[in-house]
């Protein structure tokens, strides 16, 4: 079948909701993350590429880091190398398929044909041809001479795409010159097809659970397959049989590499085991090395005399191969790493402080450190602590609403925005509390939402309305902007620091929410929400110090739903205090304590009907001077989805 | 009505004639026979009837509760003079109607709904005395067990003994293939049907793999990422009455509304379960079916319900204030229909299976 592969984001009419997503990363991330999914050597520029969970692709040259390749959103799960090292095509969860000119390390376009994560790759370099295959059950065929001459205008290209496959492929094989291509699927079976004619071949079945790696032989009459069944099977394309079924891992088989005479396999698992065995005689297997965490690629040096071994854990390391000597008197190999190259630690845990602002993780080595969500960048190294204690430290008695959420799949923080504008800004505090310095009034409301989302678009059309009201907060430039369906594709990402350039712009235009638009350019608050509420003196507040028409029947109170405790202690003492000595309530605190019958007036301690748990929700502490006391207690009636844990608030 | 009444003897036999035992039919008030057919199946559950009488027999003046008028209503069934007749269950209804607002009119109600609420209505009832009592007896006792810090889940009441039972969903990632398993109370099954299948075919179904994928992936922690994953639902604990509730209503969206399968599914006399885990306590245990609920005419909200138990031997089948004897061969005729051709149907809709060592 031939379709047409639009490269365009998608019609500005049946748009989905649009999701802003950043994600908090250093200006250059030289290490993985998190585990490598794919490798892939140049030889000619004795380059290793490798990609995986953290969505970017790396190039060591010599075994040092050269350039990180980033446009990826999600985990890039394969690449090829191919045109002899000239263009790189990578797979991603992202649903697109890249292609990038591998040498100077940008990306050339993005094909969105696929409709879910997309697994696997397989390249005929004698055809330069490249199969997709991942887990809306699709493999599309691409002619890499076609996809490198794809402009901004001339974006489509034809594809041919191979049906049949009637469950989620995990992995994908073609032999060099493109004659046969097989697929492995949670089906438990291989499927045949011969790309040249897009014609369904044959199936084999015999594995027991998904078939994970797949490779065929150079004349396409051979195949080996790895399974979660824990075998790797030897196949006869021509016989459609088995002819081998070896056991040498504990676990499933995610890896395989054959040399180049189907002579040996090497074979990665679960298991955490690198082994590999001579074909004819599999009961002459040899463990080449037992990685720290389960295999996820294997990838022959140019000599072909070691391999470089990926895990789920982002070191990648490489390791000599037992020569046909080694095999045939026993030697022993090097139980060392001939290379290796480090990666860092991929961030497993993270706690949304309740300010609110602050996010607290953990990483794979333990390692404590505290991020600012509106800066876009960490701000404390702790180093190996407590986990939960560096969170009880920073705990605070207030309550601000969740307006974004934490992501942790590229090991990275991905901060999703709230998806609308109600959710997006409604977190207010004060100015002071947010740590603006430069301001007339501190006690000005500021909203988290629209100050992140100031900063993050800061260089889009370069809006600047009014002197006073330049960005209190600024990202680095290079901070990730992504802009996506919720809960499904990519639509943009572009470094903040780029979204001022021309085709940028103009991209941003498309994809950019409305209601974000109007935030950032109007400069208008957003919509607060009023709520009622009751203030009742708390029962052991003694009655003569209130005034007596107030005690029978509580005033019905409305506010945005967020105020200032000292907005209500002010209340409390002009409306609901008797005597009238509590006049002002200024923040100096000189006047002598107010006394009633020898009560001390030291604090007013507000607090809410306890099956009413969500209350404070909209109360927001200030200091207040000390000389105010009375227990009061508040009741309001109106419901709040996003309530939290507090349910009780002390002021003194 | 007499003679119905004894035409029942006759046809059982004064010999034959159970002693202890009475067959008495329930009064409809109006659209309640998914109550009358429910109560009656529950009454042939011996288990379960024989706590509700040991309740009353413990609770002589307690405040009324759905549990004291069902209590109430077995208790007046289980000492008649009369060996058969009807009763009017009145108080019952009147109970049930202030307690959930659903059944609070005269409309068609869904009786597997009606069932679920009873069970669980009354489980609280229990959890609710019984707190009470510790309460007002020990309050040394509960204070300690707070401080200690952990939670001790709530002894089981004779409602959990007899009906609940604990699914396990077993959940592969299929990236990293680590598998995470939630166990899982229940207190019935409910199971998809197919065409022309058996109860036994229907639950390995229910246990079959399902694949989350899509739109519905599976939400990894060792990835900490939505990746596909395969999960299956198997019986951890066989409960010693099964309740197998058949999804006869389907939601048609191109109708907007619910739709009778009336699908030919047997249920055997005798049932094992085999879509059971691994680590299953008693998967060998044999089932005894004991009373079906069954949903005559054509769709949920029109038709009637009556029941079929089984009782010292011989089945009977309560049609509201009817009870008849019938042959057991007469069982057939509730597995369905094996082609959808005709609107109405007489189909087994809940099924209570009893395991045979609590017979």
């Amino acid at each position: 079948m031939r379709i047409m592969a639009n490269l365009k984001a998608g019609s500005q009419n049946n748009r989905k909701k649009v999701q802003v997503s950043m994600v908090i990363c250093d200006p250059e991330e030289k290490r993985h993350r998190s585990g490598v999914n794919a490798l892939q050597i140049d030889p000619l520029l004795d380059r290793l590429y490798s990609a995986g969970r953290d969505s970017i692709i790396r190039v060591f040259e010599h075994e040092r880091y050269f350039h990180g390749m980033e446009h990826h959103t999600d985990w890039v799960n394969d690449i090829v190398l191919c045109c002899s090292g000239r263009n790189l095509i990578s797979a991603s969860s992202d649903t697109t398929v890249k292609v990038w000119n591998a040498h100077k390390g940008f990306c050339m376009s993005t094909l969105r044909t696929h409709r879910d994560y997309v697994k696997a790759l397989a390249y005929a370099k004698d055809r330069e041809q490249v199969a997709s295959a991942g887990l809306d059950k699709s493999i599309y065929l691409w002619d890499i001479n076609t996809l490198t001459a794809l402009t901004a205008s001339n974006n489509t290209v034809t594809t041919s795409s191979l049906m049949g496959s009637k469950e989620s492929i995990y992995s994908l094989a073609m032999n060099p010159s493109g004659s046969i291509i097989v697929s492995g699927s949670t089906e438990k079976a291989l499927r045949f097809w011969d790309p040249r004619t897009c014609a369904k071949l044959f199936k084999l079945k015999g594995h027991s659970d998904n078939v994970k790696a797949l490779v065929v032989n150079r004349d396409g009459t051979q195949c080996l397959s790895g399974s979660s069944d824990g075998t790797i099977k030897l196949w006869s394309l021509g016989g459609q049989r088995c002819l081998q079924t070896m056991r040498v891992h504990s676990d499933s088989v995610w890896a395989l590499l054959a040399t180049e005479n189907f002579n040996y396999v090497i074979s990665g698992g679960r298991d955490n085991k690198v082994i590999m065995t001579e074909l004819k005689n599999p009961q002459n297997s040899r463990v080449i090395c037992i990685e720290q965490a389960p295999i996820l690629k294997l990838c022959f040096t140019a000599d072909q005399q070691a391999v470089w071994v990926s895990t789920s854990d982002s070191n990648i390391r490489c390791w000599k191969l037992p020569t046909d000597k080694h095999f045939d008197e026993n030697l022993p190999v090097s139980d060392k790493p001939i290379s290796l190259i480090p990666g860092g630690a991929a961030i497993r845990e993270a706690v949304v402080l309740n300010d609110k602002r602050h996010i607290l993780t953990k990483d794979a080595s333990e390692h404590v450190a505290l991020y600012d969500v509106l800066q876009a960048k960490k701000v404390e190294d702790i180093g190996v602590a407590n986990f939960q204690e560096e969170i009880k430290k920073r705990f605070k008695m207030i309550h601000i609403p969740n307006w974004f959420n934490v992501d942790l799949k590229t090991g990275m923080l991905t901060i999703h925005l709230g998806q609308d504008e109600v959710d997006c800004f409604s977190a207010w505090v004060s100015a002071r509390d947010a740590g603006i310095k430069d301001t007339p009034e501190p006690d000005s409301k500021v909203n988290y939402g629209k100050l992140l989302l100031q900063a993050l678009l800061e260089h889009w059309r370069m809006v600047q309305t009014e002197a006073d009201t330049k960005n209190h907060f600024s990202v680095p430039k290079h901070t990730p902007l992504i802009l996506s369906e919720i809960g499904g594709r990519t639509l943009y990402r572009v470094p903040v620091g780029e979204a001022g350039g021309e085709t940028e712009s103009a991209l941003l235009n498309e994809t950019v929410p409305g209601w974000v638009t109007a935030i950032v350019e109007d400069n208008c608050n957003g919509k607060f929400i009023k709520i009622q509420f009751y203030l009742q003196p708390h029962s052991s507040v003694p009655v003569h110090l209130l005034k007596q028409d107030r005690i029978k029947k509580p005033e019905r109170l409305v506010a945005n739903d967020f105020i200032q405790c000292k907005k209500v202690a002010e209340h409390i003492l002009e409306k609901l205090l008797g005597d009238g000595n509590a006049s002002s309530p200024g923040v100096d605190g000189d006047s002598s304590p107010p006394t009633s019958n020898g009560y001390g007036v030291d604090h007013i301690e507000l607090s809410c009907n306890e099956q009413v748990r969500y209350f404070f929700s909209f109360i927001h502490i200030v200091e207040i001077p000390k000389r105010f006391m009375k227990t009061l207690e508040l009741n309001h009636y109106k419901k709040y989805t996003s309530f939290e844990n507090d349910t009780r608030i002390l002021i003194s | 009505m007499g003679a119905n009444i004894s035409q029942l003897e006759r046809d059982i036999g004064s010999e034959q004639f159970p002693s202890n035992e009475h067959y008495f039919g329930l009064v409809n008030f109006g659209n309640t026979c998914y109550s009358n057919s429910v109560l009656q199946a529950l009454y042939f559950c011996k288990p379960f009837r024989d706590k509700v009488l040991e309740y009353k027999a413990k609770n002589k003046r307690t405040k009324e509760t759905l549990l004291t008028c069902l209590a109430d209503l077995f208790y007046s069934i289980a000492t008649h003079k009369k060996k058969v007749g009807s009763i009017a269950p009145k108080k019952f209804i009147a109970r049930l109607r202030k307690e959930k607002e659903e059944f609070d009119n005269y409309m068609q109600q869904d009786a597997h709904e009606f069932l679920n609420f009873l069970i669980n209505h009354i489980s609280e009832i229990i959890l609710a005395e019984r707190q009470q009592n510790s309460t007002a007896n020990n309050v040394n006792k509960s204070k300690n067990m707070g401080e200690n810090g952990t939670h001790v889940p709530p002894e089981p009441t004779w409602v959990h003994e007899i009906f609940q039972g604990i699914l396990t969903s077993e959940t592969r990632c299929l990236n990293c293939e680590k598998v995470s398993c939630i166990d899982e109370d229940f207190f019935d099954l409910q199971v998809d049907i197919e065409q022309n299948t058996s109860i036994t075919h229907c639950l390995r179904c229910f246990s079959n793999t399902e694949t989350l994928c899509s739109d519905n992936k599976f939400k990894c922690d060792n990835c900490s990422s939505y990746q596909e994953a395969q999960k299956s639902m198997r019986v951890k604990k066989l409960p010693m009455i099964l309740a197998l509730h058949l999804k006869r209503f389907k939601y048609m969206e191109q109708y907007n509304r619910h739709i009778k399968v009336s699908h030919r599914v047997v249920f055997p006399l005798e049932l094992r379960l085999f879509n059971t885990s691994e680590d299953a306590v008693n998967p060998d245990r044999l089932y005894d079916l004991v009373a079906v609920v069954i949903h005559c005419g054509s769709g949920p909200n029109r038709g009637h319900y009556i029941s079929i138990v089984k009782s010292h031997g011989f089945w009977l089948l309560f049609d509201d204030d009817q009870v008849d004897k019938i042959d057991a061969s007469t069982i057939e005729d509730f597995y369905g229909l094996t082609s959808d051709t005709q609107k109405s149907s007489e189909t087994g809709y809940i099924l209570f299976y009893q395991s045979r060592e609590s017979l």
